[in-house]
């Protein structure tokens, strides 16, 4: 009996040669990431387990991403004991401000994940990392912990999932609008929960590393374990300039066993955008054409990349933001930023009066660079639109892809990059 | 044997709600965690110590528990401090329930759809080494899903940390 390309790299990071779903094994970690406002406690914790060297110093990934640039006196205290305990571990990888992005961006962009190993980090969306046929996962404080003590973490083998996704992409319709219509699809009840989620198929080996990562890591929001794309010849061409470790072409075998396997042609996907409060609760974006809203936001671990800009100035070009619309872009990481800035991308959307802020996780995590206020309707690029989660918790927040964000901007209300005057 | 009132949620339980976002970037400690428990959940619950001064031992919940994505330990350390010595609901999202096997909270799976048979307030009876879990109040019985033996000996450790913290002291391969 085959196994899938999860199985495999979980069973050869146990040494094992095959495992089952349902089984519990410890696997050897390939890479640990934690960031700013966790990272202290990973490493108070980790010395309490009676260590004082990490399994791997230049495996342990430390980023500043959520606090960064601090906007407020206890973020910045925050920040100057992170630093203080990254450097007290002699840690080799520590991206701080001036090089910093979203955690999840460097480590894929950076070469900290490889395909067929498995990679770790104390935030949600570490589940991005499967783009590159990782097994990516997010976990605890206290399992980075112990995986910067012993190299290991401990894993239930999940079942796996499979999407065939098929079709033509069509123009200005996004990664984000098949993860939003996934969402609507399986919902919240528990189909997907605990599950690997395996992408494969001609529209998935036609897309860019950035639309892998926006898919792969919008699979954390479904409930499920990991997301991931089997390493193709993109992912090659990707990771040639980023890394110069070896890894393998891990894939699924033909006779791999799946839970359940899903069927969609991207052919007829439409713009899709997830109403406030809950990411399941979706529509397609003919059903909201004119709702009004105030602030507009691109950026993040789920659409802060270059393409994600690249799509944004395309469509903003030569226009202006409305006047009752903030908009706000925040690249995911420096890299972004200064390829941005070297295609003109920036000034693009600086003329056409988008605010333009240093790479961090921003309103995302409700916490500085634009936050929603009282009564705010935000229109975002980014991940998540529960109660609360960019600020306020009585602001909405309407999820959705980075053209749709752009379009709308211009028109000050929810518009169809479909049907807009590009 | 563990005895004592639960709360039975009527919604979608999510993370966010339990520990809201301007705690986020506290540090983890059940005392301070557990002032601010479920404040986001229901109106009742949004003063300081509002969930913890009801004194529930249980949380009985449908689909989806502390679902929403957020890995931060908060919610686990926060029910803990607040009381609650085991959680039972038809699902559980992913990253609260390793971090609740990590910690030794008990989160379990019934297949019986116990929260549409419990009510806010009913006196429970959870017998852990059997898996059954009795309404004392409505003299209603319910069964949990066993765990793996991983999950019992964390628990019996006191937890993950302890667990390992004792194979490195010992020497012992942690396999």
């Amino acid at each position: 009996m085959g196994m899938t390309i999860t199985e495999k790299i979980m069973a050869r990071s146990s040494g094992r040669d095959i495992v089952t779903p349902g089984e519990l094994v410890w696997t050897d970690i390939h890479s640990v990431m934690t960031m700013d406002f966790l990272g202290r406690q990973c490493f108070d914790k980790f010395r309490s387990l009676g260590k004082t060297e990490v399994f791997d110093k230049n495996k342990v990934i430390c980023v500043s991403d959520h606090l960064v640039p601090p906007p407020t006196q206890r973020f910045a205290n925050m920040l100057n004991e992170w630093r203080e305990v990254v450097k007290q571990h002699d840690i080799t990888n520590f991206y701080d401000l001036g090089r910093q992005g979203i955690a999840h961006q460097i480590m894929v962009e950076k070469g900290h994940v490889l395909p067929g190993t498995i990679s770790i980090g104390t935030d949600s969306h570490a589940n991005t990392y499967g783009a590159v046929g990782a097994m990516g996962n997010a976990i605890g404080v206290t399992d980075a912990a112990v995986a910067m003590a012993t190299g290991k973490a401990w894993f239930r083998i999940p079942k796996s999932v499979k999407f065939n996704i098929t079709g033509k992409w069509q123009p200005w319709v996004m990664a984000k609008d098949l993860s939003l219509h996934i969402m609507g699809m399986m919902h919240w009840n528990g189909h997907l929960l605990y599950k690997s989620l395996e992408f494969t198929g001609p529209a998935i080996e036609s897309m860019s590393m950035a639309g892998r990562m926006t898919l792969c890591n919008m699979t954390v929001d479904l409930g499920a374990k990991n997301g991931i794309v089997a390493p193709d010849v993109i992912t090659e061409r990707y990771l040639r300039r980023r890394t110069t470790d070896k890894w393998d072409f891990v894939k699924s075998d033909e006779d791999a066993v799946y839970d359940m396997v899903y069927d969609i042609d991207i052919s007829d996907l439409a713009p899709t955008i997830a109403m406030p409060g809950k990411l399941d609760n979706t529509v397609t974006v003919d059903k909201l054409l004119g709702t009004k809203f105030n602030k507009a936001f691109v950026g993040t671990c789920t659409n802060g990349r270059l393409e994600d800009i690249a799509t944004m100035a395309e469509i903003m070009k030569d226009k202006q933001v409305h006047r009752d619309v903030n908009m706000i872009l925040v690249p995911a990481s420096t890299d972004v930023y200064l390829e941005a800035l070297q295609e003109g991308h920036l000034e693009t959307l600086i003329k056409a009066g988008v605010a333009i802020d240093t790479p961090s996780c921003a309103s995302c995590a409700g916490l500085h660079t634009g936050v929603a206020g009282d009564g705010d309707i935000v229109l975002s690029a980014g991940n998540r639109n529960m109660t609360g989660r960019m600020g306020s918790r009585n602001a909405q927040v309407y999820l959705t892809s980075p053209s749709v964000v752009a379009a709308s901007a211009i028109t000050g209300e929810i518009t169809d990059p479909r049907t807009f005057d590009i | 044997m563990i005895k004592g009132t639960c709360w039975v949620a009527d919604d979608y339980v999510m993370a966010y709600d339990i520990i809201t976002s301007e705690h986020w970037t506290s540090p983890i400690d059940p005392e301070e965690n557990s002032k601010i428990v479920m404040s986001g959940v229901k109106e009742e619950f949004s003063k300081e110590n509002a969930f913890k001064d009801r004194g529930f031992t249980f949380i009985v919940a449908n689909h989806n528990f502390a679902g929403g994505g957020k890995s931060i330990e908060h919610v686990i350390t926060g029910l803990m401090g607040a009381g609650i010595k085991a959680v039972f609901a038809t699902s559980f999202a992913r990253l609260q329930f390793r971090n609740a096997i990590n910690y030794g909270l008990p989160f379990l799976t019934s297949d019986d759809d116990m929260h549409l048979g419990c009510e806010t307030g009913d006196e429970l009876e959870y017998d852990a080494a059997k898996g059954i879990i009795k309404n004392i109040t409505k003299g209603t019985e319910f069964t949990s899903v066993p765990v793996a033996p991983f999950v019992s000996e964390v628990s019996e450790a006191g937890g993950l940390m302890n667990f390992v913290r004792d194979k490195i002291a010992k020497g012992e391969p942690i396999q």
